[in-house]
């Protein structure tokens, strides 16, 4: 509900978190916008902008919540696409 | 007053009808009854509730079955006061003899402060050690739980918690408790996700003679490795295979394939349910409890008490909350995965249902559950409209944690915007012991105000917190400004806010040293709470009222405000018909701090036997009896009746405890801790510590004096006079300080002080045992002021100097009945101190009849019982009960038992 200045940088850094088993796609709204990908090797990768520590420990505990095991969890460099950090909130009302 | 309690969130669990029995399971839970914690620690869906309610049923079935309190945590719980309610409430449904009273101190402010709470706790720790029967509390969700004061809630209860009390927790993530001491002691059974995997044996019996599928070993095995026996997923898939025909081809496809597996089972179920069921599922997964109606709003049908219902029935995860079918959640993963699904396939819906939810609970009267709505509904004008209307309960009750958390979860510029949000911001950080953002939000809503008119209530609230934020910031003058803004500004039937902006007025005054101005100031806050009927904040306001008037040297008027006091809430409590029950009676909060005051002023008088009574009416009275200060205020009184009854060395551990129990309330601290235990040492000859104790308080014979300061300066004066070494200048120094002192205190109007440095100009003045004109002048005058409230100790605590003086006096012509009197008392110094009870007194005076009810009172019989035993009606055996309160000194029951014990008057031998 925060209205944040349109100039103003996206804060965050980025992460990349590892689970084991394949989630679909429609888990994108769930998790905050974070991609996902789903990996050959049967685990699956979300990965995006995370305001804060309060954000990422939000996403972990909805992991927690539906029992899907971590594999790892990494700060990574930031993705060059722009696609990924404008991503719109889906429930946001137009 | 308060705001009711959800009977759903004390429904315990039931074991489902079709289930699998478990043995091995059940011997591990049923360890946990023998112990003081059973941990069941698992991620969602790993049957964590059902295991517990297996374990309450298992016991159910033993030789004593333990009593059950079940509680269903929520993130509402996050607020201790909150979370006490429920607990309290939840032991009381399990055994009604006990919680009642604590249920009461609930709803009262007794337990706004942490020191509240754990009295709380230890109150009904100390009911449950006398149940006959085990106890098992229940917590289930304790996930949840995020708040530090909850867990310290839950620490205390586990760390004293009676050998009949068995506390069981569910969580999804291991709790910040103490659970490494608990192990260490054997005290905790943990029960963990591997003890909770269904091994492929108990799948079969699942799949095959519960569900009744028909599997064959290889599919039972291939399930299981698939779902590495999670009870939820097994579920998800049985419910997919239920009329299935191509059973193999299902369980192939599953078992080779890589989706998270409840992903891919709730797809399946989902796919064969008919679509208004499917639609029903998502649309209502926003919810956190469903009843029919409130599907209904939801939905617009109005099918939807059938379809939870059918729901049940077809075991689509939905758990009953209640008896009547009234109320049910979905369980927990299954509901994570539909409110995924929902926002994946409608999102706009999302912010739309949690509104009609929130429109659905305000229209019920549920505005807590109707905010929690409408702070998801991404409308924070609706959202901030139903904080608004609660803010005035939220004071009231203070849930001032449980405001803050809504305001927190409002955008600050909406906040900003609304005046009664600003000040109730402001209002709950104070109350939670933060200064931080309290001038912002006060400017912010003073500005928000300036654009409409009226609202004196609000401004005058404003005004209130700038004073409560001065005071926190020790600027004395502010806090007058603002008291006095305060005052003129709230409308005259805004009683809380009145009394708050008088006390705040007083305190100030106090501080200053100007107590005539904080006497008118209490005197009229306690007027206030009179008329409101807030009995403990009468009480509190007599305490400080009569130290006022102790400071005055005015003991008599210290007296009779604790005794008017007293009487004034005595005949609040009892005025409503019905007749106070002395055996279920609650002590009002505040009375231990009066007892503790009036000692105070028979101890000044020397009736020590007298002030001992108090002091052990107070300690019977309970900790839920005293204020934050109680126990700190008890035990330097009653180290000063040691102290005068010679027994130095016990006095001082008791100045220790007194020491570590002070809680800073923002009251001045006129008399601190550390200078009495320094007079203590200046008795004991142990001069050296007292001028340690001087220079770490930088306290100097040349220092200005203030009002603050001049019980500590007088310590010092003390030390000096007492001290062998003491030459002619530091005399004469001495002596300035004792000039400085007394025109202070005279300007002050500070008689008791007045009193005190005349009796130490005395000592300064007395030449080598021969009493000069000077220090004679000054002890006359001492004594002047000090005999008609009947002053004792100041003189005879001094020791032999003053009393040679006393002596001196008498030579020298004054012979007054008050001085022969100090003097007659001090005559015999080592006399051991009276017996505390006068034990042959209270033999003789108990009546045969108060015997018997006496023996009884201490069985486990209730009043009307008692009156059965003994052929009496209910009120003679109150009338009975009363007198035995009033002939041993206590207040309450198993204080009498106590003091029956002690003075053995139980036995039948020695009734008459």
């Amino acid at each position: 509900m925060s209205t944040p200045n349109a100039d103003q940088q996206p804060r965050g850094d980025w992460y990349e978190i590892r689970l084991q088993g394949r989630l679909a796609q429609r888990w994108v709204a769930w998790f905050d916008g974070l991609t996902l990908t789903a990996d050959d090797d049967g685990t699956t990768t979300l990965r995006g902008r995370v305001v804060d520590q309060a954000a990422l420990h939000g996403v972990l505990q909805r992991l927690g919540d539906l029992g899907v095991p971590l594999i790892s969890v990494a700060q990574v460099p930031p993705d060059p696409d722009p696609d990924h950090t404008t991503r719109p909130d889906p429930g946001e009302p137009t | 007053m308060s705001s009711p309690l959800l009977e759903t969130k004390l429904y315990a669990a039931r074991v489902r009808r079709r289930s699998v029995p478990r043995p091995r399971l059940a011997d591990r839970l049923a360890q946990g009854l023998a112990g003081r914690l059973l941990l069941v620690s698992a991620p969602a869906g790993f049957g964590k509730t059902t295991a517990l309610a297996q374990w309450v049923e298992g016991s159910a079935g033993s030789a004593e079955p333990p009593a059950v309190a079940w509680v269903s945590l929520d993130a509402g719980d996050n607020d201790v006061r909150t979370f006490c309610r429920y607990l309290v409430a939840a032991v009381h449904g399990a055994a009604p003899d006990i919680g009642a009273r604590e249920l009461d101190l609930l709803s009262t402010d007794a337990t706004a402060s942490a020191d509240g709470v754990t009295a709380l706790l230890a109150s009904l720790l100390n009911d449950v050690a006398d149940l006959a029967n085990d106890l098992a509390v229940v917590l289930d969700d304790y996930h949840v739980i995020e708040a530090p004061e909850v867990h310290e809630a839950v620490t205390f209860v586990l760390e004293h918690a009676p050998p009949q009390l068995h506390v069981a927790i569910a969580t999804r993530v291991d709790p910040p408790l103490p659970v490494a001491r608990l192990r260490a002691r054997g005290d905790l059974t943990e029960v963990r996700a591997a003890d909770l995997r269904f091994t492929p044996v108990e799948a079969d019996t699942y799949f095959n003679d519960v569900m009744q599928l028909g599997l064959t070993e290889p599919q039972v095995k291939a399930l299981d490795e698939r779902t590495e026996g999670w009870v939820a997923a097994l579920q998800l898939a049985a419910l997919s295979l239920q009329g299935r025909d191509d059973v193999a081809g299902f369980i192939g496809t599953f078992a080779g394939d890589d989706r998270y597996v409840v992903d891919y089972l709730v797809e399946e179920v989902l796919q064969r349910q008919p679509g208004p069921t499917r639609q029903f599922l998502l649309r209502t997964s926003v919810l956190t409890r469903l009843s029919g109606p409130l599907c209904d709003a939801l939905t617009g049908r109005d099918d939807g008490r059938r379809t939870l219902e059918s729901l049940e029935r077809a075991n689509l995860f939905l758990v009953p909350l209640d008896d009547r079918r009234q109320w049910y959640r979905y369980h927990h993963l299954f509901a994570d995965v539909l409110r995924a699904r929902l926002l994946d396939e409608q999102p706009d819906q999302v912010a739309r249902l949690h509104r009609r939810a929130g429109d659905w609970f305000e229209s019920q009267g549920r505005r807590e559950d109707a905010i929690g709505h409408a702070l998801q509904s991404r409308d924070p004008g609706y959202a901030a409209n139903l904080v608004e209307r609660t803010v005035e309960q939220s004071r009231r009750e203070r849930t001032e944690r449980t405001m803050r958390g809504w305001l927190a979860r409002l955008p600050a510029e909406v906040v900003a915007e609304r005046p009664a949000l600003g000040v109730a911001l402001a209002g709950a950080l104070l109350s939670t012991g933060t200064t931080d953002g309290v001038a912002r939000a006060l400017d912010d809503a003073e500005r928000a105000l300036s654009a409409h008119d009226g609202s004196t209530g609000l401004r005058g609230w404003i005004q209130v917190y700038r004073a409560g934020l001065a005071q926190a910031h020790h600027d004395a003058a502010g806090t007058l400004t603002h008291a006095r803004g305060a005052l003129d500004t709230l409308p005259r039937d805004d009683a809380v806010g009145r009394a708050a902006a008088s006390a705040l007025l007083g305190l100030a005054s106090w501080g200053a040293g100007d107590l005539d101005a904080a006497h008118a100031a209490y005197s009229a806050s306690q007027a206030i709470f009179k008329e409101a009927g807030f009995l403990t904040d009468v009480l509190g306001c007599a305490v400080v009222l009569a130290n006022l008037r102790t400071s005055q040297g005015r003991l008599q008027d210290a007296l009779d405000t604790h005794v008017s006091a007293l009487d004034f809430t005595a005949g609040r409590s009892a005025a409503p018909g019905a007749l106070v029950d002395p055996l279920e009676q609650q002590t009002l909060r505040g009375v231990v701090d009066t007892y503790v005051g009036m000692a105070d002023v028979h101890r000044e008088r020397n009736d020590l036997a007298e002030a001992t009574r108090l002091l052990l009416a107070a300690e019977a009275a309970g900790e839920h009896a005293g204020l934050p200060q109680a126990r700190y205020r008890w035990h330097v009184v009653m180290a000063q009746v040691l102290q005068a009854e010679g027994d130095l060395a016990g006095a001082d551990p008791l100045l220790d405890v007194a020491r570590e129990s002070y809680v800073d309330d923002f009251h001045p601290d006129a008399r601190p801790v550390a200078a009495t235990q320094a007079r203590l040492r200046v008795a004991q000859r142990r001069l050296d510590e007292v001028f340690a104790w001087a220079r770490a308080r930088g306290l100097a014979l040349d220092d200005e004096v203030t009002y603050l300061r001049e019980y500590e300066h007088l310590t010092l004066v003390r030390a000096h006079l007492a001290d062998p070494a003491l030459d002619r200048a530091v005399r004469h120094e001495t002596l300035g300080l004792l000039g400085r002192l007394l025109t202070a205190a005279e300007a002050g109007g500070r008689d008791g002080t007045v009193i005190d440095v005349l009796v130490q100009q005395a000592v300064a003045l007395d030449g080598a045992g021969r009493a000069s004109a000077g220090s004679l002048e000054a002890l006359e005058r001492a004594l002047q002021l000090a005999e008609p409230e009947g002053y004792v100790r100041t003189f005879l605590d001094e020791g032999s100097r003053v009393l040679d003086l006393l002596s001196a006096a008498q030579r020298a012509g004054l012979r007054t009945p008050y001085v022969r009197d100090l003097l007659a008392r001090s005559c015999h110094p080592q006399e051991p101190p009276q017996p505390r009870v006068d034990e042959g007194l209270v033999v003789d005076e108990l009546s045969p009849r108060e015997r018997d009810v006496l023996r009884l009172l201490t069985t486990e019989l209730n009043g009307p019982d008692i009156a059965r035993e003994l052929v009496l009606s209910l009120n003679t055996v109150r009338t009975h009960t009363k007198n035995i309160y009033a002939k041993l000194g206590v207040t309450n029951r198993r204080a009498a038992v106590r003091r029956a014990q002690e003075l053995d008057l139980l036995h039948p031998s020695r009734t008459t």
